[in-house]
């Protein structure tokens, strides 16, 4: 079996460019330490076929530029055939290009823009895209019961390619849209938006927008006296939204991604944690990160060999049906995997799960 | 049609604090003869520091805030006036138009170090719009209204009836011959500068009492104001109040026929045939204050 050149032989290497300092590195430290403990759990089961398997981390400063060099650095000199890509999804998409053309793994813990399911056949991540939220609202709006809305969404990227993937699932199950339009990012009047909706009068409303934007939206509706049921997805989940929009944000219905803490996975994470990390709490998508190690790990033990193109397919082959901490992490064509989600709503001013 | 009545009434709404906003603009144009692109910024002072003197450690009540709020976007506008323009006054339009742009950099980003970049609100509690005839409106936007009716009509009643209104027609008309017959520029400087300050610091905390804060809320009036003054026809007190009026409701009846999101695009439209077709603005008349 041939082995990555830079390690010592009988090693299985992959490489992780992580934020270990920098803004993000609050965050990074959390990373690494789930990564190592997957790591640990790996080779106490025996490894890569009898070979340890090794993770080298580079620093990325938290910054596009230092990821880019720490991602050069991983694939010119250490010529590692998979590697753990930087949190914050612009520092990803700055490294996806290098990935994709030197022919290594990429994957992502951490990653949410949906851009990234364009960035090549070489790079996975085991977060759910951000366009999977359209995918859950339409569920959402068909588990309510409302077969009409009014959609408005975002006037960027984000929203749009989020609304459009919203229409084409309401549409499948059945659902009508009665009008559709984008608001501008940044505005403080959406009268005009809400003018538009209050004349059609429907049941539900879908809103796939930010914080700020959302907040003047429920506002503005309230003051127009509107009362209609307002659907929307994770990106407007925050206590600010409230702060902002006060009662008028009461009673509005979102999803989030989220997976289940009754599983056996989970359960096995947080012993194991709490067992190697005696005092601390498990860090924000320290599940994530375990999983891409635990999802790597069994690629490598089945690739035919340790080049990237046989992982590579190993990796898609095993990923199937692969179910880790935070769910089923079965990859698809774009190398993104799928999520559930968890549904939120305002009362009494606080943002609580909707049950 | 309850809709076209209610796109109407926000477009007026709208449209009475553009008024407001180009006014002070044009004005400071008339004497001056340039175009004050720090002007904007002017209205978003005057809305974070009522936020100042309404919050810790101040805490005065929301109406009291507004007084020391105004008093200070004055003390900024004749700052700006003073220590910028007035060393520059014998520039070259384009130093005095390049030096607004700075000074609108500088103020803008002095509310984002202060307030940061984030959206704020004065965290006043939140009421059904009043409803009749199928229509609605809220109270601040009455206000609305009812301030830009005020502040004109008091504009109107200085401008024809005080020797200080006359005086500030004639300079704007011709400084030189102004100067000349003994009329004292500096009063007139003043008067505009406070008029402007006034108009733009009451019409910005009406807008944020209506919406919220945001340290752009200056630059995106700005433009509206500036479409509604070339409207209007540079200098020409009664066009940008016409030409306000007109941009809001063309804004907000448009909606009616295009999506909501490219609302903006109408006062960039209107910017752009106006310089190209009627650089005089659509009532033809040269320059003053009229």
């Amino acid at each position: 079996m041939a082995v990555a050149t830079a390690a010592s032989a009988g090693d299985a290497v992959v490489g992780a460019v992580t934020p270990l300092t920098g803004k993000l590195a609050v965050y990074g430290e959390g990373f690494q330490k789930a990564m190592n403990l997957a790591l640990d759990e790996v080779n106490a089961e025996g490894g890569i076929n009898g070979m340890p398997m090794k993770i080298v981390f580079e620093d990325n400063n938290s910054t596009s530029k230092g990821s880019v060099s720490a991602i050069q650095k991983l694939i010119t000199i250490d010529k590692l055939p998979v590697i753990f890509g930087p949190a914050a999804s612009s520092n990803f998409l700055a490294v996806c290009p290098i990935a994709q053309q030197n022919k290594t793994i990429l994957i992502g813990a951490e990653s949410a823009a949906a851009d990234i399911t364009k960035c090549g056949s070489y790079v996975f991540r085991v977060f759910p895209s951000d366009l999977l939220q359209g995918i859950g609202v339409a569920e959402l709006a068909k588990s309510l019961g409302y077969k009409e809305v009014v959609l408005t969404y975002i006037n960027n990227d984000w929203g749009v390619g989020l609304a459009d993937v919203f229409k084409e699932n309401f549409k499948k199950e059945g659902g009508k849209i009665l009008d559709e339009f984008a608001h501008e990012e940044g505005k403080t009047d959406y009268r005009s938006e809400i003018l538009r909706i209050k004349r059609i009068n429907p049941k539900a409303i879908v809103n796939l927008t930010y914080i700020k934007e959302g907040a003047t939206l429920l506002r503005q509706a309230y003051e127009a006296n509107m009362s209609t049921q307002w659907l929307m997805g994770s990106a407007s989940k925050s206590p600010k939204l409230v702060e902002l929009a006060g009662g008028a944000a009461e009673g509005v219905i979102g999803t989030y991604p989220t997976f289940s803490q009754e599983t056996p996975e989970y359960k096995h994470y947080k012993d194991a944690w709490d067992k190697k990390y005696p005092g601390g709490k498990t860090p924000i998508f320290g599940e994530y990160n375990y999983d891409m190690v635990k999802l790597t790990a069994k690629a490598l033990k089945a690739a035919k060999s340790m080049s990237a193109d046989d992982i590579r397919e190993a990796l898609i082959a095993e990923s199937q049906g692969f179910v880790g901490v935070t769910g089923d992490k079965s990859f698809d064509a774009n190398g993104d995997c799928g999520a559930t989600y968890g549904r939120w709503t305002v009362k009494d001013g606080k943002i609580v799960d909707y049950k | 049609m309850t809709y076209y009545l209610q796109l109407l009434l926000n477009g007026m709404v709208a449209g009475s604090v553009y008024a407001m906003f180009a006014v002070g603009l044009t004005m400071v144009y008339g004497v001056f003869r340039f175009i004050n692109f720090a002007h904007g910024e002017l209205i978003a002072w005057g809305a974070y520091l009522v936020l100042l003197f309404y919050l810790e450690p101040c805490s005065l009540p929301l109406y009291a805030a507004v007084v020391p709020a105004l008093l200070v976007t004055v003390l900024i506008g004749l700052a700006q006036d003073r220590f910028v323009y007035k060393p520059l006054r014998h520039s070259s339009h384009i130093t005095l138009l390049i030096a607004s742009i700075g000074l609108s950099y500088l103020l803008r980003n002095a509310i984002r170090l202060i307030w940061g970049s984030d959206l704020m609100t004065y965290g006043l509690g939140l009421t059904r719009g009043i409803s009749f005839a199928g229509l609605s409106i809220t109270w601040i936007q009455i206000a609305m209204v009812g301030a830009a009716l005020v502040f004109l009509g008091f504009l109107y009643i200085l401008l024809n009836f005080t020797i200080l209104g006359k005086s500030l027609r004639a300079v704007s008309d011709n400084m030189d011959l102004a100067d000349i017959m003994g009329i004292s520029m500096k009063r007139i400087g003043l008067t505009v500068w406070l008029l402007a300050s006034v108009f733009a610091g009451t019409g910005g905390i009406l807008l944020a009492l209506d919406t919220n804060l945001e340290p752009m809320m200056g630059l995106t009036n700005l433009i509206k104001a500036f479409a509604a003054v070339l409207l209007g026809g540079a200098g020409n007190v009664w066009g940008a109040l016409l030409g306000g009026l007109f941009i809001g409701i063309a804004e907000n009846v448009g909606v009616a026929f295009f999506s909501p999101g490219y609302k903006d695009f109408i006062s960039f439209a209107v910017i752009i045939l106006m310089l190209l077709f009627r650089p005089r603005g659509i009532f033809g008349i040269a320059g003053g204050v009229r």
